[in-house]
């Protein structure tokens, strides 16, 4: 193989019929596990077979990969922290994880801080245009489409649409500006997320450049994800061919589109906070945070965050247990560890009980920080995060010198 | 290899209901996540639920029964224990027993003990914790609107465009209520909060606070409804169509002085305007009240007038409006519902001749008691015998010193629980139960919400869950044949034959996250998330009117006992604790109880933050420290019930009659005294 870009799928019609663009990526994990390439696949499943009720799924019998097939919309699962919570970061196990952009940048960024091995990690990245949280989604059906939800038999993203398609096989389609008019947006962090194509994880799957066929766009991003469909082409269990330069095209000028709609969106929103006086955004800020209960909902949901012995907790005597709201460190304390970190996955705004936007906040300072630094997190495996880092560089940096106007003042 | 799975069922720390995710790692509960897809949590957990059935593995937990010997609980086998206790049963006089049940139970098991207490021993002595919460709201209620439910639905909260929150701190008990009403607000709605002290909710949640003085919000809805009157206001085409008695409630208000209203509640009448006007023009005006309100000896009197409130404006039978009471347990409906209490059979089917003739039929029993049973105090008081499921009454009834005297002098008391409480230090005999992380079942939360809790993982020990221990004891007393169940589902089947609201609800319905809301007549009926659309609970199917003034408080303070102590509860803590002061990250939050005291009061008495104090009331006394604050008003002491180290409960006392039979735990006289440095 001699170029990155591949469109693949199963020669498998079951798993072609239940997986979406081919059903390449199900193939490939099936082949992985059967093959023990990886001890368990991490994927996404529907329960009850619900579109709007997905669960993580740590798959280990090859016969029921198939469960987890098929690209999902509505489901923002946190897949960062099943491995790091419950599967001890895959220190001693090999996993295969499917993962949206997000979830690839959280896991390159617990890999910099050995919360995570990569070297048993093997990356599926899917292409991701946004997702809805499952409620907003569900209601979303109902009233803005005026289907019954568990009539929904898929979805997808495309050109500025939300198209539907039921399970008598008809599809409805409608304006994503116009359901957000509504009051059905999307997740606020998708809607300013530029990294549509996961180009971190060791594979980018997605469907943009398949022109319409039944195949999966792959582009090739690692040797380990070279190794792994070499293997599954040569087992027979993929069918890969060379993408041609007009399919290559037709998905860069879709990927460029989504990013400039992204960077348009965090654009305007992070130029609204700083067009804020200072008052302002105190005000703001400390409006929002004034609602906190105290849930640690944010940390606990956080893929970075990763301290056994968190700063926030009460011993630590740092912030004073038992008050609602927390003194206002609570969430300066966080955004000062994650900040540089932050990969814009919208799991802490997601199950904070009180809409804090706190994705806007750790994004927005994000942004900063990766301008000062020229930082970006979850990019690039060997670029060390400059909060928790020092250079050698810096370390020789002489400290400031403080004048002080008036003597008296010291 | 590590196996991880994620078991969806529902936080059993308040009345909301939302759904959480048990995340087991090799058939251990390894973690505890929000549910993504539950309509009601939306994704999100409160600290409570995030830690929820965590104490499911607590090294405190009983694994098996105990009988007491020498003054000793001592192990025995299931056999021993239930031998003794279907012996000592079986020679009881009728009504010599009294049942005490909790809202922490499944509906199975709720419905069994009920049915237990009928059939075997021909009772209908059976109440819970809801005599301590809602026995105001119900009968006001059933005597305005029909039925003392929450008439909208948790998510249609989010469609009203004035809330009227009173009695709740909402924000820290209710959150994911709390986040309805932020999402109202930030529509543009108008929250208005009756509450004696600044709470969160006041703070964060709140447009118009109106800092009542304690007991005396009747007399604040008098004053708005008269209000509303006079600013031509109410909704007359409502109130001629779906009303009845308005004109005894008009002659009422007519005879209402607003200035003395001002007086008796402390808030000045142009606020009192300001919060009438607000309410009434709201196209859909949603009012909530909990315990603050409840809790009162008036509290039947003051939930009549926000249910009349509510009919002048013709708030009622549309999504996001009502009076709808909060339910503290995460089954607080159900235990309604099942008929654990001694006025209503299953359904709330009055206790009478007629239904137990229903019961006999459906049972296939004889001799069914049909003459409503004692309530919870009178129970205490006067049951030779005490069977306790999951209730905690040596912390959460009033008067606790009386309560022990009276627990001394019972014949048998018997305790059914997961944790040794302090009401099973007093047992005779203690049944180890299962926490809800080891059952199936189903639980019914405020918004008529009937949905499943899922087992997660095997009973700890030698513990049962408690619909199984009802089984094996009435095997033993010789009516099996009443108890075959195998499966908490097959228990539901026959809760479905006997609750007309739940006929349309199965096991299978409820896979699907956020279950069913009742009544739900039948499998195809989508459940019913308003109620009252076109008709009231009532026989008429009409709401009536009821004139209801204020009524002071039992005990006023005197020079003796000069403050005035409420009790209540904080975000980090659930009723009294046995889940959550189990539970590590909510007791590293708040571990010890402490008394709110303004700041005027502090200095008067000379006493600073942190001091310790001793609170004194008629009945008793506990010792604990001062948070000085600016948030509660000169006269007036919060002090949350969770600490049995400070049983805030010792205090409390003074009961109103019939109907209600409440006590006034949100109003005692108090005195406060100063430790001195050395300790006196």
């Amino acid at each position: 193989m001699e170029n990155n870009f591949y469109l693949a799928w199963s020669p498998d019609s079951k798993i072609q019929e239940m997986g979406s663009s081919g059903g390449a990526v199900t193939s490939l994990l099936k082949f992985a596990l059967e093959n023990k390439m990886v001890d368990a696949v991490l994927a996404v499943k529907k329960r009850n077979n619900s579109r709007f009720d997905a669960v993580p799924a740590l798959i280990t019998d090859p016969d029921l990969v198939h469960e987890a097939a098929g690209a999902m919309h509505f489901a923002p699962l946190n897949m960062v922290k099943i491995i790091k919570e419950y599967l001890d970061g895959a220190m001693d196990m090999r996993v295969a994880v499917t993962c949206k952009p997000c979830d690839a940048r959280a896991f390159i960024e617990l890999a910099k801080r050995n919360q995570v091995h990569r070297e048993n990690l093997f990356l599926i990245g899917l292409n991701c245009s946004g997702t809805f949280l499952p409620t907003v989604a569900e209601q979303m059906i109902r009233e803005a489409y005026g289907e019954n939800p568990q009539d929904l038999a898929g979805e997808e993203v495309d050109g500025g649409k939300l198209i539907i398609t039921l399970k008598d096989g008809s599809t409805r389609e409608k304006d994503l500006e116009e359901l957000a008019r509504q009051g059905f947006e999307m997740r606020e962090n998708c809607l300013r997320c530029s990294y549509k194509i996961p180009r971190m994880a060791d594979i980018a799957c997605g469907k943009w450049g398949n022109k319409g066929n039944a195949a999966t766009f792959i582009e090739i991003c690692s040797s380990k994800g070279h190794e792994f469909l070499e293997a599954a082409v040569q087992g027979g269990a993929l069918v890969m061919e060379t993408a041609t330069d007009e399919q290559i095209e037709e998905r860069k000028r879709k990927e460029t589109e989504a990013v400039e709609n992204a960077q348009a969106r965090e654009k305007k929103e992070l130029d609204e906070l700083k067009g804020y006086s200072s008052q302002q955004r105190l005000e703001y800020w400390v409006g929002h945070l004034n609602r906190c209960i105290k849930c640690f909902g944010c940390r606990d949901a956080c893929p970075i965050c990763f301290c056994k012995e968190c700063y926030l907790e009460p011993y630590r005597g740092c912030i004073p247990g038992g008050e609602t709201p927390p003194d206002i460190m609570f969430q300066l304390i966080r955004l000062s560890h994650v900040a540089d970190s932050c990969v814009n996955c919208g799991q802490c705004q997601d199950v904070c009980p009180m809409e804090i936007p706190l994705t806007r906040l750790y994004n927005f300072l994000n942004r900063e920080v990766a301008d000062i630094f020229e930082y970006e997190p979850g990019v690039d495996i060997n670029q060390p995060p400059p909060l928790t880092t020092v250079t050698d560089q810096e370390l020789f940096i002489d400290p400031p010198d403080i004048i002080y106007e008036d003597a008296s003042a010291r | 290899m590590n196996a991880i799975e994620h078991i969806p069922t529902v936080c059993p720390c308040c009345g909301c209901g939302c759904g959480i995710e048990l995340v087991l790692k090799n058939g251990k509960i390894a973690g505890v996540e929000p549910l993504k897809s539950h309509p009601v949590c939306k994704g999100k957990n409160c600290l409570k639920g995030k830690n929820a059935y965590l104490y499911a593995n607590s090294e405190e937990r009983l694994t098996t029964p105990l009988i007491k010997k020498n003054g000793k609980h001592e192990a025995c086998s299931w056999d021993e224990a239930l031998d003794l206790i279907a012996r000592r049963l079986s020679e009881a006089d009728r009504d010599a027993v009294g049942f005490i049940n909790s809202g922490k139970c499944t509906n199975e098991d709720l419905y069994l003990i009920q049915k237990f207490a009928r059939i075997i021993c021909k009772t209908n002595n059976l109440d819970n914790a809801s005599r301590f919460c809602h026995s105001t709201s119900v009968p006001a209620l059933l005597s305005t609107v029909g039925a003392g439910v929450m008439p909208t639905s948790t998510l249609s909260i989010e469609k009203a465009d004035c809330v009227l929150i009173m009695g709740a701190n909402i924000q820290e008990t209710y959150p994911m209520i709390a986040n309805r009403v932020l999402m109202a607000r930030t529509k543009g709605a108008k929250i208005i909060t009756a509450d004696l002290r600044r709470t969160p909710t006041v703070k964060n949640l709140t447009d118009l606070h109106l800092q009542i003085h304690p007991g005396a919000d009747a007399a604040l809805i008098n004053g708005m409804m008269k209000i509303i009157l006079e600013q031509g206001l109410a909704d007359t085409d409502f109130i001629e169509k779906r009303t009845s008695g308005f004109d005894e409630l008009k002659s009422y208000l007519d005879t209402v002085d607003l200035p003395e209203i001002e007086k008796i509640t402390g808030i000045d009448v142009e606020r009192i305007k300001e919060a009438a006007v607000a309410y009434a023009n709201a196209h859909n005006a949603c009012i909530m009240f909990n315990a603050g309100i409840a809790q009162h000896a008036g509290g039947v009197e003051t939930i009549q007038t926000l249910a009349d409130m509510a009919l002048l404006t013709g708030n009622y039978g549309k999504p996001g409006t009502g009076v709808n009471p909060l339910r503290g347990h995460s089954n607080g409906e159900g235990f309604g519902d099942m008929g654990t209490v001694p006025v209503f059979y299953p359904g709330f089917q009055k206790v009478n001749e007629e239904t137990a003739g229903r019961f006999e039929f459906i049972w296939g029993a004889a001799d069914l008691p049909d003459k409503p049973g004692l309530t919870y105090m009178e129970m205490v008081e006067k049951c030779p015998f005490l069977y306790i499921m999951g209730a905690n009454p040596a912390m959460s009834a009033p008067d606790l010193n009386e309560l022990r005297k009276a627990f001394e002098k019972k014949e048998l008391v018997i305790v059914q629980d997961i944790f040794m409480t302090e009401t099973a230090e007093m047992a005779d005999v203690v049944l180890a139960g299962t926490s809800g992380a080891e059952k199936d079942g189903t639980q019914t939360g405020v918004d008529r919400r009937v949905q499943r809790l899922r087992k997660a993982m095997e009973p700890v020990g030698n513990s049962l869950p408690d619909w199984e221990i009802l089984c094996r004891l009435a095997e033993k007393m010789g009516a099996g044949e009443h108890f075959p169940f195998k499966t908490s589902e097959e228990i539901f089947e026959e809760i479905r034959k006997c609750v007309p609201q739940y006929r349309g609800i199965t096991y299978e319905r409820l896979e699907q996250a956020g279950g069913v809301q009742w009544p739900c007549p039948d499998e195809g009926h989508p459940g019913t998330e308003t109620m009252f659309v076109e008709k009231f609970g009532t026989p008429d199917g009409l709401a009536h009117f009821q004139v209801a003034p204020y009524k002071a408080p039992l005990e006023m303070p005197d020079d003796s006992y000069p403050y005035i102590l409420t009790t209540g509860r904080v975000n980090f803590h659930f009723h009294t604790g046995s889940m959550t002061r189990r539970t590590e990250r909510l007791q590293n939050e708040i571990s010890e109880a402490f008394a709110e005291i303004s700041l005027e009061d502090s200095e008067n008495i000379g006493i600073a933050g942190g001091d310790e104090i001793i609170l004194k009331s008629r009945r008793g006394e506990v010792r604990t420290r001062a948070r000085v604050t600016a948030d509660i008003k000169a006269g007036q002491v919060f002090l949350p019930w969770h600490f049995p180290e400070c049983l805030a409960n010792m205090l409390t006392g003074p009961s109103a009659g019939p109907p209600s039979r409440m006590p006034e735990f949100k109003f005692s006289a108090i005195n406060i005294e100063k430790v001195e440095a050395d300790g006196k």
